[in-house]
């Protein structure tokens, strides 16, 4: 009886927007008489910080400090339309679009702060609130002026509105596979290290480590997709080794109903976690971002899984990787079945989860 | 001061973190009724006799909301899509999964909400059952739903997901070894802190606010719009703010329900659902059959796969037939891979509906492909970095449905985790980039295979 450490690398992809696309975000954004901006999208924010993230675009876009962004997504008469978070689009996809109505509040700002310091706007940009031509920075107005000039002295709101849609991606034959356009958009790469010690005795699986690469395209806020990826990381061990709705799977039997009966993550189940951010700046994305909030607990679950392998010497295949089903893999490695069948150049495993053995012939599923 | 790429603080973490944040719970309307529902204790029935007339009578009873109260019964997930219904709002004749909303009632409280619920007399007759997706293409498998036990409106009215490329047969005959394996992710739950939860007001102009928990204000405003038949104009989603929701509340769980008590009582409604019901009713993550078996070269090329995939839609479609769909596009992984079959089949069983769920159709297909490609590469006593390294996408490869990678960084990721486990990799593997492919990196079977990065 003893605890064996193992070490498991897993690599992956994961695309930014709906599959297919087609998935509208827009927005529109004022200012107010004092140059502050009020930002109106309707993207939930669900906790993955979209409002925060959007705010941050905007402020840059526009060139005014995140403070004075208001971002208001609370409602459906106000908010243009948004498709919603999820598809890990709220970055990719809606930030797209605040940045372009940003982009047209900023234009309309150098309009009026052209009229008044008598300069071309395109000879203006905006730094820190204030508006300054470019090579001769003492010629200068602050945002809040011009956003006055234009209530008080031109009668003009200052507003833009952005919109980000890109085109449905069709199956032109669907016997192949074919499509007739990307079905995604900027392509998101990771990968996974994990260090388990299996227990053989009990069949515990402990997660001691995870070292996580991801190209997150542009950190837009460091913290926050630290946050995704670190959060991501303990779904994906709660995928790996704890959770289950059905414990006797397929069975409906025995549900658990209550946290008691249900294993989510706890704090005591953290690994230590190591995270390196790529940036590989995405074409299409607000400052070359990516969406990385799904993908960040794919690559753990197949990382744990080859670390048990690694550890112990048995493969499980079946989520979670429960002490009864460790138990039980090692069991039949002992009693000398759980082997693969080796057939001239074919190595069959896990014949025994196969349709091929429970179903009654209605479907099959073979190499050759 | 820079904006974007600056750690500034999340621009509502002081209202989280003090409770201060108003979450649709919070928010109090005077004269709220409460609401429950009548949910099927069985995983399959046929269902006569519904006769909710006493439970109406009771005192305190406002609404009671069956079938017959729901000017459009069926609306899909995924009808914007073109993709048809399947699901009634409420079960009319049948059920086919426990806890299947069958009434929901609006009273005075929630014990007399309970009551009420107690009241609504039903009669089932149970019909045997379908739960493991391996058995439902038998010919003796339990029926599970009208469109038969799998999704039969793929393009072309197709009843699989397929993806073919190049020549899966030459690639088995040419492999020095095949592997084959079988993954079997589970269901999960999302549980998300704050459960499901809705507010409805009816205003006295007639329009209706909807407090909701969506991750999607417009998508379950038109879901409303939809069943209750009306135009955008009458209702107002108030959200945004969500407590939790890992892709469980992109479903549109409470709001048509509570839309229509509101009108029937015209009196504001509140359904928060308990624990146990966000558990055991709540839509999950699909748990997944997938089984692979790869064609490789002894040097650790992967020539071919054949896949197939029986994705546990539960006893509905809602987004399963999307989700196996973007599951089918990244079956290769981050990998080049020239041969492909795959066949997806969307099948139903009588459990609590599926749906998204944070990596919606890929999470599965990550923990398959990623755990078979380690196991090829203990097979061919090859280092694991390295397999995937040699295989792994570069600018100019291209995608199972033949779209043209122009920015792939596998290669660097990769290499960035082995150094970051100060693991050493052999010389010719370190030197490795993501450019296109030339020389020993472009093998016979990959050469016809390589698109033009410059027409994407």
């Amino acid at each position: 009886m003893a605890v064996h450490n193992g070490r498991g690398i897993a690599a992956i992809e994961y695309p930014t927007g709906m599959n297919q696309n087609g998935d509208p975000s827009q927005a529109w954004i004022k200012l107010k008489p004092d140059g502050r901006v009020d930002v109106f999208a309707g993207t939930s924010d669900i906790g993955n910080g979209s409002k925060t993230i959007q705010s941050q675009i905007v402020a840059e876009t526009i060139g005014v400090p995140y403070e004075w962004i208001t971002y208001d997504n609370s409602n459906t008469d106000s908010s243009p339309v948004c498709t919603g978070t999820f598809a890990s689009r709220a970055t990719f996809v809606a930030g797209k679009a605040v940045e372009k109505a940003a982009e047209r509040v900023r234009e309309r700002i150098l309009e009026i702060a052209g009229k008044e310091l008598e300069i071309d706007p395109g000879d203006l940009e905006i730094v820190d609130g204030e508006v300054l031509a470019k090579g001769a920075p003492q010629k200068k107005i602050a945002v809040p002026d011009v956003a006055a000039a234009a209530t008080w002295t031109y009668g003009e709101l200052i507003t833009g509105t952005g919109a980000q849609l890109k085109a449905y991606s069709a199956i032109t034959d669907p016997a192949t596979g074919e499509v007739d356009s990307p079905p995604h958009s900027a392509i998101s790469y990771a990968a996974c290290a994990a260090e388990v010690e299996v227990d053989d005795e009990t069949g515990t699986v402990r997660v001691t480590r995870l070292v996580q690469v991801y190209d997150v395209g542009l950190a837009v806020n460091p913290t926050l997709v630290e946050g995704q990826i670190e959060g991501g990381a303990i779904q994906g061990l709660g995928l790996g080794v704890l959770e289950e709705c059905y414990p006797y799977y397929p069975s409906v039997e025995h549900r658990g109903g209550q946290f008691g009966s249900y294993l989510a993550p706890g704090i005591e189940d953290l690994p230590q976690i190591d995270t390196i951010i790529i940036e590989n700046p995405s074409a299409d994305g607000p400052y070359g971002a990516k969406g990385i909030g799904e993908m960040a607990n794919n690559a753990q679950p197949p990382a744990i899984a080859s670390a048990v392998y690694d550890a112990i010497g048995v493969w499980v295949t079946e989520l979670p990787i429960t002490p009864e089903r460790v138990l039980r893999a090692l069991e039949a490695k002992e009693n000398g079945a759980g082997e693969p069948t080796r057939d001239g150049k074919t190595v069959v495993f896990d014949s025994e989860l196969s349709v091929n053995a429970v179903s009654g012939g209605g479907m099959t599923f073979d190499a050759a | 001061m820079k904006a974007v790429g600056a750690r500034v603080p999340r621009y509502d973490g002081i209202e989280h973190v003090t409770g201060r944040t108003v979450y649709v719970d919070d928010v109090k309307a005077p004269g709220t009724l409460w609401v429950k529902a009548l949910r099927s204790p069985v995983d399959s029935a046929t269902m006569t006799g519904l006769d909710v007339s006493k439970a109406e009578s009771l005192p305190g009873v406002h609404a009671v909301v069956t079938w017959e109260d729901v000017p459009l019964l069926e609306y899909g997930h995924l009808s914007a899509l073109g993709i048809p219904a399947d699901e009634p709002l409420l079960a009319k004749d049948e059920v086919r999964y426990k806890g299947q909303p069958i009434a929901v009632v609006a009273a005075e409280d929630e014990d007399t909400a309970r009551a009420a619920v107690e009241a609504i007399s039903v009669d089932f007759e149970e019909r045997p059952a379908l739960y493991d997706v391996r058995k439902a293409f038998d010919e003796d498998a339990p029926k599970v739903h009208h469109w038969g036990n799998w999704y039969p409106h793929f393009e072309g009215e197709m009843d699989c997901r397929q993806i073919r490329k190049g020549s899966v047969t030459d690639a088995f005959e040419q492999a020095d070894l095949i592997v084959q394996g079988v993954y079997r992710p589970a269901a999960i739950e999302h549980v998300p802190l704050e459960t499901q939860v809705c507010l409805v007001v009816p205003e006295a102009n007639g329009r209706l606010t909807i407090y909701s928990c969506t991750q999607a204000l417009y998508f379950s405003m038109g879901v409303v719009a939809a069943h209750l038949q009306l135009p955008l104009n009458k209702l107002k989603v108030v959200g945004g703010t969500v407590g939790g929701g890992f892709g469980g509340k992109v479903d549109t769980a409470t709001e048509t329900l509570c839309s229509l008590l509101a009108l029937k009582s015209g009196r504001p409604v509140k359904w928060r659902w308990t624990r146990e019901e966000e558990f055991l009713c709540s839509s999950t993550r699909a748990p997944w059959h997938m089984e692979i078996a790869d064609a490789v070269t002894k040097d650790g090329w992967i020539l071919g796969r054949k896949m197939l995939t029986l994705h546990d839609s539960g006893a509905y479609a809602r987004f399963s037939p999307y989700g196996l769909t973007k599951h089918s596009f990244h079956h290769t992984g981050a990998y080049t891979i020239p041969n492909l079959e795959f066949d997806g089949y969307v099948v139903f069983t009588n459990r609590v509906p599926t749906t998204a769920m944070r990596g919606f159709g890929v999470t599965s297909v990550s923990f398959a492909t990623e755990t078979h490609l380690t196991r090829v590469a203990h097979e061919l006593g090859l280092d694991p970095y390295e397999v995937r390294l040699r295989n792994a996408n570069r600018i100019g490869d291209t995608s199972p449905n033949r779209i043209v990678y122009t920015d792939p960084s596998i290669v660097p990721v990769v290499k960035a985790l082995a150094g970051g486990m100060d693991n050493e990799l052999a010389p010719e593997y370190a030197a490795m980039s993501r450019e296109q492919r030339s020389g020993e990196l472009l093998p016979e079977h990959l050469v016809g295979q390589l698109g033009n990065p410059e027409d994407h």
